[in-house]
């Protein structure tokens, strides 16, 4: 029940925060050089005719009146018309929401799965073999373009190996998650760099705390030490990481998105403002900004499950 | 065809692993389904709502349009019009359908749809209207004949109609669904669009109902959305794809040792070279203009930039119908060009700036060559990248002194291209250069009233001489387009309008 309300109460001061990025998006849009008529009507537009196409679109009208009825429609839960597209707006950012989710999700997972035992072995093992070669291969990880890291992953495990496909995102759940293998590594790889780095010095920080050596004293088994003492009181300042990295991540999947095809909201975005499809640029620009702030939601429960000092108000 | 394949017949065309793994797999890859990369997805498939090329290309495949260019690009041939008459003066045209042509849905196309179809092309809510609006009534004759009347002649009517917004759309089915047409198109074209997962792939069937007999000769066809130039060429090595098109010069070479791989080299209609706003000093005296065309080497940068993949650009228009071969391109000749900008008062050169489109590393490569070009006569180039679609706009408002930009016609008539390019005033001003020159406009008056001939053909070479001569552009080079496709693949091609024709696909 706490949960509830803290969410919803959460949910509701956002509403500002997203009010004044529509606003932002808005404005920042229309002072870009640049319009969605002239750039339709390429080669072929006459004055005439760009006139005739901008009083089409609405976009004739005072930024105002024009700012006024994009917030109407979003009162109404609709993001409007796409200029490029000629279609409604919202379909089109579902159409291309799950696969950047599930990049991200799956990214997000993997990091995890290789935070954890690696930042524990490392910390507990500091100094050893593992904790150096752990070291030096996330930043040869992390200071490795995306990008770049991609097309030779491409190379090594789609041509030399051919057991991941070249790129594309697949028909159904399996042949989507096997296209999403090598993407969500490279990002994974990114997060887990820094969550590695973060989770291991608390964890340092945390063994040498005193209640630890309590637990150990008083013959409590090391694996219980470890995984029930040290491990959760380590989490905390972690989830911070991965939240703002995984936010960072939601918009910055474009990269990855197009070296492998994956048709995500990213690629859309960008596509989308070289149009100057304000309506599109605006809906996606809310539709992260909600995903970021989910994020960070998410982040704020998981702190208070983790540990009980937080409390959910 | 596949499902009555027998076992043997899977394991000879997919190996034993295409059994073992699901039949469908190699079902995919064996029947005659072409898998074609492309790098940008369509917006939408309404064709008077389209500019971009992905929606084009897809349009292409879906529509039939009264006619259509030859493969060569050179001149036009029957599309769901049999044949065809143009009145002596040149104001009536008269077209007989094809009397088996159908939808994909089985119903007929009839005089009715053309002039549907027509009439909304020249409406207010299309892009493409003043293509069409010079016709100015239309008399349907009978089912299969119509008749349409322009007010004064207009030779580049009839190219207009083989474009991709003068598609046939079934009148009933678009004037009762309105926009949700488009989410399920019928057309009469070669294909059906059977699923379009946005951003990723278009499945495509055959049009069973399609009138020319026995094509296409492939069950289908799924064009796969693939924006990153690297991953197209690899999943074209790895036989994720069948084809692909737009090849980056730099990897045309290195695909064209693969074995198993067969790189063409398409002539599209496309020019590049580099606006000078003939409003600003010292781009005003068409000496400097001139001197500038001299300055560059055009043979290194086809060579160097385009990999050979081209030819020098003689003058501001794209190789098409009624270009003028005999003009020669500015030599490189740097002691004429000082001699030049000397005699226009600059012997030392000048200072000046050229916006260049971000993200084009063709484009980007190009301008660095011409920078060093002109730094050889004293002109100092900064180059100001600029975001592409900006370009356009800032160079419209005259707000730049040189801008490295190109091209392309969509019709096989230089009409478009010429009106665009060199007559000021008109659409764009002689390309946002403000150069103008009286003759040129007379005489893109008389061709677009004159017949396809001896004499309109007359007038095109003289208008490119005329721009040759009064350099508002550095005239570049006409770049070619690499396209690939597996060696059990034929009949692939990518026409000079630069999409692709799949009528004649044979896979093997």
């Amino acid at each position: 029940m706490k949960l509830v309300f803290f969410t919803l109460s959460r949910l509701a001061q956002l509403l500002p925060v997203l009010l004044g990025i529509t606003f932002v998006a808005f404005f920042l849009l229309r002072v870009m050089p640049g319009d969605p008529a002239t750039l339709m009507l390429g080669s072929r537009g006459t004055p005439e005719d760009i006139a005739a196409l901008t009083r089409q679109l609405g976009l004739d009208r005072p930024l105002s009146a024009q700012y006024l009825s994009f917030l109407s429609d979003i009162a109404r839960g609709s993001f409007g018309r796409s200029i490029a597209y000629k279609a409604q707006i919202g379909p089109l950012i579902g159409e291309r929401l799950w696969p950047t989710l599930a990049l991200v999700g799956f990214s997000t997972v993997l990091a995890v799965a290789m935070t954890v035992p690696l930042a524990m072995l490392t910390a507990v093992r500091r100094g050893g073999v593992l904790d150096h070669l752990v070291k030096i291969f996330f930043v040869v990880a992390m200071s490795m373009p995306g990008f770049w890291l991609g097309v030779l992953l491409i190379l090594l495990f789609a041509i030399v190996i051919p057991i991941f496909p070249v790129s594309g995102y697949g028909d159904d759940f399996l042949t989507r998650l096997h296209h999403l293998v090598l993407p969500a590594t490279i990002i994974a790889l990114g997060t887990a760099a820094l969550t590695i780095r973060s989770l291991r010095s608390s964890i340092v920080a945390v063994l040498g705390a005193d209640y630890i050596d309590t637990a150990r004293a008083k013959g409590m088994p090391e694996r219980i030490v470890l995984w029930h003492h040290v491990f959760r009181n380590s989490l905390t300042s972690t989830i911070s990481v991965l939240a703002v990295h995984t936010s960072w991540v939601v918009g910055g999947t474009v990269v990855i998105e197009t070296v492998f095809g994956i048709p995500g909201l990213g690629s859309l975005l960008v596509s989308s403002i070289s149009a100057r499809d304000y309506p599109m640029v605006q809906g996606l620009t809310l539709t992260f900004a909600v995903l970021v702030v989910s994020i960070n939601l998410l982040a704020d429960v998981a702190y208070a499950l983790v540990d009980p000092r937080v409390s959910l108000s | 065809m596949a499902k009555h394949e027998s076992v043997s017949a899977i394991i000879a065309k997919c190996g034993l692993a295409g059994l073992l793994m699901s039949g469908s797999v190699c079902a995919t890859a064996s029947a005659a389904t072409l898998r074609l990369g492309v790098a940008g997805d369509a917006l939408t498939v309404d064709p008077i709502a389209s500019s971009d090329n992905p929606s084009i290309w897809t349009e292409l495949l879906i529509y039939d349009q009264l006619v259509r260019p030859s493969k060569d690009g050179t001149t036009l041939v029957p599309g769901i019009a049999e044949s065809w008459t143009v009145a002596p003066d040149g104001k009536e045209f008269r077209f007989k359908l094809r009397a088996d042509a159908k939808f994909s849905d089985g119903q007929p196309v009839t005089a009715a749809d053309v002039s549907f179809s027509l009439k909304r092309a020249a409406g207010e809510k299309s892009e493409w209207g003043r293509f069409f609006r010079p016709i100015t009534s239309y008399e349907i004759i009978d089912d299969h004949t119509i008749a349409m009347k322009l007010d004064k002649p207009f030779t580049p009517m009839l190219n207009n109609l083989a474009m991709f917004s003068a598609s046939i759309l079934p009148s009933k089915l678009v004037e009762a669904q309105g926009a949700a047409f488009f989410e399920h198109p019928i057309g009469s074209g070669p294909f059906v669009l059977k699923n379009w997962s946005r951003g990723q792939s278009q499945d495509f069937v055959k049009n069973a109902f399609y009138w020319e007999k026995g094509k296409p000769s492939i069950d289908g066809a799924r064009i796969e959305i693939v924006p990153e130039d690297n991953s197209r060429v690899l999943k074209l090595k790895a036989g994720e794809l069948d084809a692909i098109v737009g090849i980056p010069f730099n990897q045309a070479d290195t695909l064209k040792s693969d074995p198993n791989i067969n790189v063409t080299v398409a002539t599209v209609f496309r020019v590049d070279m580099v606006q000078l706003n003939t409003t600003k000093k010292p781009f005003n005296d068409s000496r400097v203009r001139q001197a500038l065309n001299y300055a560059v080497d055009k043979n290194a940068l086809v060579k160097g930039v385009l990999r050979g993949n081209g030819t020098v650009a003689n003058s501001a228009m794209p190789v098409m119908a009624y270009h003028n071969t005999d003009l020669k391109p500015y030599p490189l000749d740097l002691v004429k060009a000082k001699a030049l900008l000397a005699e226009a008062g600059l012997p030392n050169g000048f200072k000046t700036t050229m916006l260049v489109a971000a993200g084009d590393v063709t484009q980007r490569q190009a301008a660095t060559v011409i920078q060093a070009d002109l730094k050889k006569i004293g002109v100092e180039v900064e180059l100001q990248t600029i975001e592409g679609s900006s370009q356009f706009g800032t160079t419209k408002s005259g707000n730049y002194e040189m801008s490295l930009s190109y091209a392309t016609s969509d019709t096989i008539d230089p009409d478009q291209s010429v009106g665009f390019l060199v007559v000021n005033p008109e659409r764009a001003n002689a390309y946002h250069t403000q150069w103008k020159n009286e003759r040129l406009n007379e005489l893109y008056a008389q061709e677009r009233t004159t017949p396809d001939g001896e004499l309109r053909s007359k007038m095109f070479k003289e208008i490119e001489v005329l721009a040759h001569d009064g350099a508002p552009f550095i005239f570049l080079y006409n770049p070619s387009s690499p396209y690939a496709s597996r060696k059990n693949i034929t009949g692939f091609k990518v026409m000079p309008t630069s999409n692709y024709d799949l009528t004649d696909v044979v896979i093997k």
